[in-house]
Order: C-alpha cells, then sequence, then structure tokens
C-alpha cells in the first residue's frame, strides 16, 4: 500500500470532500475541514494511513478514519471558540446555552428542554426566558440569527422534520414540554437499564437513524431478528412510560 | 436524526474514555467482521464513549450512502415528462376526439330539394337576370319561400342561379319545377321544365 499514492487519489479527495461538506453547513469551515483532514493524514509521514494493516476493507478504513478526523477538527474549533464572558459570569448553565444555541444552532426553548433534561436548570420557562436575556445580547459570529426570539426558524424545523420513522421520536415531539421532559428522562433510564447490544441497537436505529439492517451488523445479528428484538424493545419503552402516565397524544 | 432521541440516548451521559478503538477495529466492527467476545468488548465501550460511537456511526452513514445503488441518468422516453405528455395526449384524444371525428368526417347536410315553380317563387325568379344574388332583401325573400314550402333551411347568405329565368308566355307551356341544392347556406338553384 502506498499512503502518498492514496492520498493523492480522488477517491479519498472525494470521500474527505462528502465528509466535511456533510458535517459543516459554511464553506469556509468545509475548506478548513479539507485541509485539516489532509494535513492529519500527511503527518508523521501517512503515519494514520500507515496503520491499516487490512483486516477491514480499505474503503471502511478510509471512512472510519475521515470521520475520526473530522470530529477532532470540530472540536479544536469549539475548543478556540471563547464563550463571551458576559454569559460566563451566569454559570454553567448559560454557556450550556450559548453553546446549543450559538453553536450548534438549536433554539432557546430546545436548549431550556436540554438544560431540564440534563438537570442543570431548575427554574419555570417563564424565568429562563428572562435570565436568558443577557445571553441573547451576547455577540455570536456562527449564528446571525441568535438574538433573535423567533423559535421556529429553520434548524428547528430541519429537526423536527428529520423525525421520519422513527415511533419515539414521532411520539415526543407530540407532548407538551413537562411531558416531553419527563419521557426523555423515562427514555434515557429504560436505555440504560437495556442489556450492552440492546442499548447500542436503539442507539443506532433510534438516536442516529442507522437501518434495522446496519444496526444488526454491527451487533451481530441477523436483520430479522434485530428487527423482532426493536419491537420488543418499543413494548418496553411504552410500557415504562405508560407507568409514568405518558401516552401517545 | 431526531433531535429529542438523539439528546436522550447518545452516550454522552457518562465521562466519556479515553482509551478510544483503534480506527481499524471500529472499520470491522462497521462491516461486522469481528468475534463475539472482540464484539461484546468494542460495544461495551461503544455504549460509553461518545466519541467512538460517532465515529462508527458516521461511517456507518457514509458506508451505506456509497453502498446503495445511486439512481442513474433515467433515459428521456423513461421520464414522467414523456409519460405526462402520453397521457395528456390520450386524455385529449378521448375527450376531442370524438368531436374531432365529427367535424372531420360529417359534411354539413346538404339540402335537395325539387319544388314546383309556383307565381310567389317566380316573381322572386324574376326581380332581374343577376345569376348570383347579392342583395340580402331578395335572398330573404328566397328563404322564406322555402321555409314556407317545408324546407328545413335555416339561413341563406348566397343564391346561385344557373341561367337566367324568363316568363313563360305559353299558358300551357310545360310544368316548371326549381330543382334546389342547399350547402353551407348557399343555395343552388336551376329550373327545369318537366315534360306532362
Amino acid at each position: 500500500m502506498d499512503p502518498e499514492k492514496i492520498l493523492s487519489s480522488s477517491d479519498l479527495l472525494a470521500k474527505i470532500e462528502t465528509v466535511c461538506k456533510r458535517r459543516f453547513s459554511a464553506e469556509n469551515d468545509q475548506n478548513e475541514c479539507y485541509v485539516y483532514v489532509i494535513d492529519s493524514l500527511k503527518a508523521d509521514n501517512f503515519k494514520r494511513l500507515r496503520s491499516f494493516k487490512g483486516k477491514s476493507s480499505l474503503n471502511t478504513y478510509l471512512y472510519a478514519l475521515i470521520n475520526s478526523l473530522v470530529i477532532d477538527f470540530r472540536r479544536k474549533q469549539y475548543g478556540r471558540r471563547r464563550i463571551p464572558a458576559g454569559v460566563a459570569r451566569l454559570g454553567k448553565w448559560a454557556e450550556t446555552v450559548y453553546r446549543f444555541v450559538c453553536w450548534q444552532k438549536f433554539t432557546f426553548d430546545d436548549a431550556y428542554d436540554f438544560l431540564r433534561i440534563d438537570g442543570l436548570y431548575a427554574g419555570s420557562y417563564i424565568e429562563f426566558i428572562k435570565e436568558t436575556e443577557p445571553i441573547r445580547k451576547a455577540p455570536c459570529r456562527e449564528n446571525p440569527a441568535f438574538q433573535s426570539i423567533d423559535e421556529t426558524r429553520e434548524s428547528a424545523l430541519e429537526n423536527i422534520n428529520d423525525a421520519g420513522a422513527n415511533p419515539l421520536e414521532l411520539m415526543i415531539q407530540k407532548l407538551d414540554r413537562e411531558k416531553r421532559i419527563k419521557a426523555i428522562k423515562v427514555i434515557q433510564e429504560t436505555t440504560a437499564a437495556l442489556s450492552e447490544d440492546d442499548q447500542l441497537l436503539v442507539r443506532l436505529v433510534y438516536g442516529s437513524d442507522q437501518s434495522v439492517r446496519v444496526a444488526a451488523k454491527v451487533i451481530g445479528l441477523p436483520a430479522s431478528t434485530a428487527g423482532k428484538r426493536l419491537k420488543s424493545l418499543l413494548t418496553k419503552f411504552r410500557e415504562n412510560l405508560l407507568a409514568v402516565g405518558i401516552r401517545e397524544p | 436524526m431526531g433531535k429529542w432521541m438523539n439528546k436522550a440516548i447518545n452516550p454522552s451521559i457518562v465521562p466519556e474514555s479515553l482509551d478510544h478503538i483503534h480506527i481499524e477495529d471500529l472499520a470491522r466492527l462497521a462491516e461486522g467482521a469481528v468475534d463475539a467476545v472482540e464484539r461484546r468488548h468494542l460495544i461495551g465501550h461503544l455504549n460509553r464513549c461518545q466519541r467512538c460511537y460517532q465515529t462508527l456511526q458516521e461511517t456507518l452513514k457514509d458506508v451505506s450512502a456509497e453502498t446503495t445503488p445511486k439512481p442513474g441518468p433515467v433515459p428521456w422516453w423513461r421520464t414522467k415528462m414523456i409519460y405526462a405528455l402520453a397521457v395528456s395526449i390520450v386524455l385529449a384524444l378521448l375527450i376531442g376526439g370524438p368531436f374531432a371525428i365529427k367535424h372531420w368526417t360529417q359534411r354539413p347536410p346538404v339540402i335537395l330539394a325539387s319544388l314546383d315553380l309556383d307565381q310567389a317563387l317566380k316573381n322572386i325568379l324574376l326581380e332581374d337576370d343577376a345569376l348570383k344574388w347579392e342583395k340580402k332583401e331578395r335572398v330573404n325573400r328566397l328563404l322564406t319561400a322555402l321555409q314556407q314550402r317545408g324546407l328545413a333551411v335555416k339561413d341563406l347568405n348566397l343564391v346561385l342561379l344557373s341561367k337566367p329565368y324568363y316568363q313563360k308566355k305559353s299558358l300551357f307551356g310545360p310544368k316548371e319545377v326549381l330543382q334546389i341544392r342547399i350547402e353551407n347556406k348557399v343555395a343552388y338553384l336551376e329550373v327545369k321544365e318537366m315534360d306532362n
């Protein structure tokens, strides 16, 4: 295997371009990502490419390698970013809100729900709106719509529309705020109590929208068996939700 | 992916491991090429390490997208537009066809008649010796006379006479008939003498 040849191949360059484009919406970020991945592959005399031992296919290896480097790039990018002092002064909850809304482009409404789920904020929604006023005034280069109070902007709608055929996501969307937060906690607890295989199966199919066939291959099950297992897992989720009084509206 | 489920079950709740899965092992797991013991170890790690989980799930997406057959260029005769056009033509033929056939195949009705040339008709013919009647009043007078004699004529635009008509002097002359052919609102007239 000649790493130089691989790195100069149009196939690898197309792979890097595809992954960077999928992970970053801004053209500038896509270009920086592309350069970062190529530089990282060249580093230490193509060490990362030379590590390939041929135990998997080269194609899958390259995708895994590129994705790993893109995650590094994203983390470095976030690491370079600074939370405005005015936000940081408000505490960890405010920093988290800023990360969610400014960097990850969620709405303030989403941020409130996420904080409640993670137990980072205990106040009411009205209090949250009042207390996030200084955050809304903070500068945010990454998200020009940051200061907008329009909670139904494009990114939020994209997330909602992406529910697809995920029955748990569809159910959560239909709930009101308090029930939604409660339901997510039940789903978290139920998932944590599952076997390792079932946890990963649920994560891949319902958390990452992988197909049952793909998830089954990772778990080491035939697709039909994985499908049946998912059905019984869904029943378990429904039972646990019903036990706390949550049913699909 | 759904934001709520992603938030709910992403393995980000526990502190992240520092000892990540080797890239080639992740690739093997994505391909299902690991034994049971190794798989158990890897899955245990993935449920606790957001970074490795993210690398795996992004890799799975990329590999799936690459192996899923992409729709190639569709030949023009298989495009939806062609089908739509074909359906439109068929519908147009079905709806408009009978009318078109009727229009093209059914010639306007031709009226053929033969009337005894009575005095009233003679008077109209004798008004002048023009073979082509262009005076509307005269045409209308003929139309009325024909209608009174039972011909189903609705309208006449023009009357063409085959030859000028002159009054016969003899009281017992041959019987005269007016042969009429009406087509496209044009009346063709010819006076013929009949043997008694």
